[in-house]
């Protein structure tokens, strides 16, 4: 049994204008152990997959259809405290610049403790100190600064402390959206190799959703590349970033600075993301797709298999049959 | 840097930066941060100079200290030779004519209440530059070189009906309608998509064709800098630790930290394929505040703390155009 299998999910906000389709039929499936990253720019519901599976929508936010199974369990379909039980405890977040929300007037080892308190009373102050400590040690912390107040600690190290609290009830899997983004390039390649041992080390499933293509792309096993609320490409790494199919994922690809290469290859990809409340009948690329024809305009794109694990969707690989 | 590359436009010569703090509450020992250390640079007209590095190196202070956006603590700027340093009234007004300033986040440094036509002609009225008939078509002019076209559709527009992009667009054309000699873009792209900054990027290289502006780039990615920038000095921790071409930097690096920075770099495609050091980076070791050594040597794995620690290296030429700050070479 997969750890996590989403089918079909549609998430909606509700907006003065009216619903806006922010996730709309998005299926995937996650190993326990493995790791799957969502790629995307601003705006095309990375986000709010992740704020779906904790149940953590803000109030606006409905999920419209779909079904999210955990563990064989229908997430979508358990009570307020059914749910409670599982957030955290199987399913944690981090939060993006989560290293932020720390409490200033609190220790950080406190912090880490009330965590694991909220759900586990029976564990005792004492004894989720003593967890706290080694947690510090898993993620790299020294525990001599346990009683130290985030002010006295660095970006890198408060992250460290976050990822620490995630860590808290062992979860099963854990949602990390931009766990770096706020961080420097030295820092945050010790913060993935960190997450990355903690991965292998307790098996966990992680799903990784970033703006930047390349921590994706060194983090993940699967990649699932979103454009205005859809997935539009998925696959191996390997796969969707040697030969990408999809002409989004092909122009994303293309519009990212590299270390290597002609200097001249940068392309952008010209105009804008359609408007979500009434999103395009059609594929919701075509706007801006270099590569359309009239028929992608009428036509809702279909899920065409390049490979077993490899499918991208949208009408040109269809008929080229790429 | 003494060497001759034609015309310095602007050079900036032993500038340092100091934030005093004022002491705590109950008057604790007041600190002063020491933002940028005797810091030396040339760029040469016509080209774009990138400066990378990491947040809290400094690298935003020296674009609003060449600006005048802040005061300079000791050194000098000079702009085609001309001293520019601590300039007031008009001849700080006749300065700002010629440098320019982009910032960072296109969602604060437009003003909401102003239309774009407004925003884009307010540096002209300011400078007194043309009729206001003529101000309207060199607005459009500027408008449409950053693609905002038809500008017509643009010129009444208020912020918030514009993509971040659109905004960043605008308040380029904002600098460019002055027809500067200079500009600083201080991480123009960093509040924006990848696809939407690799249109920011172009702008900016056809800038540099349309309006024969120099630039200085200031951004925290070696990858972008590799594509935009002529030239690259990284900096930490307000000290210039390499200067040298993009290429130089990123397959030459000769400075721990760079090789650092190079290291960090995710594996990504063909960025897979960049020869890695191996840095090692060491627990921060603890430096007497007093003391003046390399920035980096608290981390620094091949430091030895004789030298390093007590030091601070100056930049020397290694090779055609390439410098850089460290003893153990």
């Amino acid at each position: 049994m997969a750890l996590l299998e989403v089918e079909d999910l549609c998430i909606d906000y509700k907006t003065k204008s009216g619903y806006l389709k922010a996730v709309d039929g998005v299926s995937f499936t996650l190993e326990k152990g493995e790791s799957l990253g969502f790629v995307g720019e601003s705006g095309c519901g990375k986000t709010t997959i992740g704020l779906g599976l904790m149940g953590m929508l803000p109030p606006n936010g409905v999920v419209r259809k779909g079904r999210i199974l955990f563990e064989g369990e229908d997430l979508l379909r358990m009570s307020a405290e059914e749910m409670r039980q599982v957030r955290w405890r199987k399913i944690a977040m981090i939060f993006q610049a989560a290293m932020n929300a720390l409490n200033p007037v609190q220790r950080v080892g406190e912090q880490v403790a009330e965590a694991m308190l909220v759900h586990n009373p029976s564990l005792g102050k004492h004894k989720a100190l003593k967890a706290v400590e080694e947690l510090f040690e898993l993620v790299g912390l020294q525990t001599d600064r346990i009683r130290d107040y985030p002010h006295q600690y660095s970006g890198g190290m408060k992250q460290r402390a976050i990822i620490a609290m995630a860590l808290a009830c062992r979860p099963a899997l854990i949602i990390a959206d931009e766990p770096t983004t706020a961080l420097d390039v030295i820092v945050q390649d010790q913060i993935l190799a960190e997450i990355r041992a903690l991965q292998k080390e307790f098996n966990i499933g992680i799903i990784f959703i970033s703006h930047d293509i390349s921590i994706v792309a060194d983090m993940c096993h699967d990649i699932g590349i979103m454009y205005a609320g859809q997935l539009v490409e998925y696959g191996p790494r390997e796969d969707v970033f040697d030969s990408p199919a999809h002409p989004y994922t092909r122009a994303l690809l293309s519009s990212f600075p590299t270390l290597t290469g002609k200097k001249t290859d940068l392309v952008p990809i010209a105009g804008e993301t359609p408007d979500l409340v009434h999103p395009p009948k059609g594929c919701r690329f075509y706007d801006r797709c270099p590569e359309q024809i009239p028929l992608c305009r009428e036509k809702v794109s279909q899920w065409v298999a390049l490979s077993p694990r490899h499918k991208a969707l949208c009408c040109r690989c269809e008929m080229d049959g790429r | 840097m003494m060497e001759n590359r034609g015309n310095a436009i602007i050079e900036i010569q032993n500038v340092s930066k100091v934030y005093r703090s004022r002491g705590a509450l109950f008057g604790l020992r007041a600190k002063d941060v020491v933002a940028l250390r005797q810091v030396s640079l040339k760029i040469y007209k016509g080209e774009i100079f990138g400066l990378v590095g990491e947040s809290g190196s400094g690298k935003t202070t020296v674009g609003r200290l060449i600006v005048g956006l802040e005061e300079i603590t000791s050194g000098d700027i000079f702009l085609d030779q001309e001293n520019v340093t601590g300039l007031k009234g008009k001849a700080m007004k006749a300065f700002r004519r010629k440098v320019q300033m982009i910032f960072q986040d296109p969602y604060q440094s437009l003003n909401p209440q102003r239309s774009v036509l407004d925003t884009v002609t307010e540096p002209l009225a300011i400078h007194r530059i043309g009729r206001s008939s003529d101000r309207k078509e060199m607005v459009h002019k500027a408008l449409k070189a950053v693609g905002l076209s038809p500008p017509e559709i643009f010129f009444y527009r208020y912020p918030h009906r514009l993509s971040g992009g659109q905004r960043q667009r605008v308040a380029i054309a904002r600098a460019m309608v002055l027809n500067p000699e200079f500009v600083i873009a201080d991480e123009p792209t960093s509040m924006l998509d990848a696809s939407i900054s690799a249109q920011i990027f172009n702008i900016l290289l056809k800038m540099r064709g349309t309006f024969d502006v120099t630039q200085m780039f200031i951004t925290h990615s070696l990858a972008a800098a590799r594509y935009l920038c002529d030239r690259v000095a990284v900096i930490y921790r307000g000290k210039v630790m390499e200067v040298g071409s993009g290429e130089t930097i990123i397959h030459n690096p000769k400075h721990p930290y760079t090789q650092a920075l190079i290291d960090a770099l995710p594996k990504f495609r063909s960025s897979g394929a960049i020869q890695r050091y191996g840095t090692l980076l060491t627990e921060e070791r603890q430096v007497d505040l007093e003391q003046v050594g390399c920035p980096f040597y608290p981390r620094c794995a091949v430091a030895d703390e004789t030298r390093c620690g007590r030091e601070t290296p100056e930049l020397i030429l290694l090779d055609e155009g390439h410098y850089v700050a460290c003893f153990q070479l």
